[in-house]
């Protein structure tokens, strides 16, 4: 056995979200940049309203693209949050209930943000 | 509580220089963001479930002090984006390019990187907190 003979690393959940981690970093630099560039840069808060957002969402590529920020973005921040706690939660029990609650919360916000694209915007009756 | 201490002492201990610095920039940066994410989540939702509230909620975001805060965050984002780019290229690609001088000069110049390209951000922004936080329009 050399030095540099690869290590078999069983699979588990924290090794697919290791990988994960990675291929959605590739993913995000595009899709967060561009999507901050255009919303604080070309367009910025102060433009930022209801008929604005409506707008853009009249074009389905457009929610397409903020279900694709979503559903990665969020999940990276997730798992990411979930690493930095281990760091803290050492006992099993801790970090059991630490991962559950951490999904739920992913999964409130993913479903709460998934219906508001999907449903669009409502505007108010006057 | 012990725990808690033993990390935190060693995120502050630690005398891993640049390498040391990147992994704790990349925290503060990423955990940031997540918040700023989650706000941004529920805020923007609000046009769906509430959106007599929508706008009432978007005057937040014309606060000069929180348009501060989202030029550090530009910062955030961009260093979290280059920093993580740097790690999932050399882990999935090249794991050799670790070895302790590419990695410390890596983590250099991709604070440098992120430094150089958040200026434009920066600027923009800049302008638009003078322009629209404090209602400064240029001797008009």
């Amino acid at each position: 056995m050399t030095v540099n003979s690869p290590i078999k690393v069983s699979k588990n959940y924290d090794v697919t979200a290791w990988k994960w981690m990675r291929y959605s970093a590739f993913l995000l630099i595009p899709l967060v940049w561009v999507h901050s560039i255009i919303q604080a840069l070309l367009t910025g808060g102060h433009n930022l309203s209801l008929d604005y957002v409506a707008l853009r969402w009249s074009y389905t590529g457009w929610r397409v693209y903020d279900f694709l920020l979503l559903a990665f973005a969020f999940a990276h921040g997730v798992n990411g949050l979930r690493q930095v706690l281990l760091d803290f939660v050492k006992t099993s029990k801790g970090r059991k209930a630490l991962s559950w609650g951490l999904l739920l919360f992913w999964l409130v916000l993913s479903v709460t943000g998934a219906i508001a694209i999907l449903g669009g915007v409502k505007i108010p009756v006057k | 509580m012990e725990n808690v201490k033993t990390a935190l002492s060693g995120y502050a201990k630690y005398k891993g220089r640049e390498g040391h610095f990147a992994f704790v920039l990349h925290r503060i940066s990423g955990l940031a963001t997540l918040v700023f994410l989650a706000m941004h989540i529920v805020t923007t939702a609000t046009v769906y479930f509430a959106s007599q509230w929508y706008e009432r909620l978007i005057q937040v975001f014309r606060n000069p002090a929180v348009m501060l805060a989202e030029i550090v965050m530009a910062f955030f984002v961009i260093y979290h984006g280059v920093n993580g780019l740097r790690i999932a290229w050399f882990d999935l690609f090249r794991p050799d390019l670790w070895a302790v001088g590419t990695s410390r000069r890596s983590a250099t110049t991709t604070l440098i990187i992120a430094f150089v390209l958040w200026l434009p951000a920066l600027s923009i922004m800049g302008y638009n907190l003078l322009r629209y936080g404090f209602n400064l329009s240029g001797g008009k």
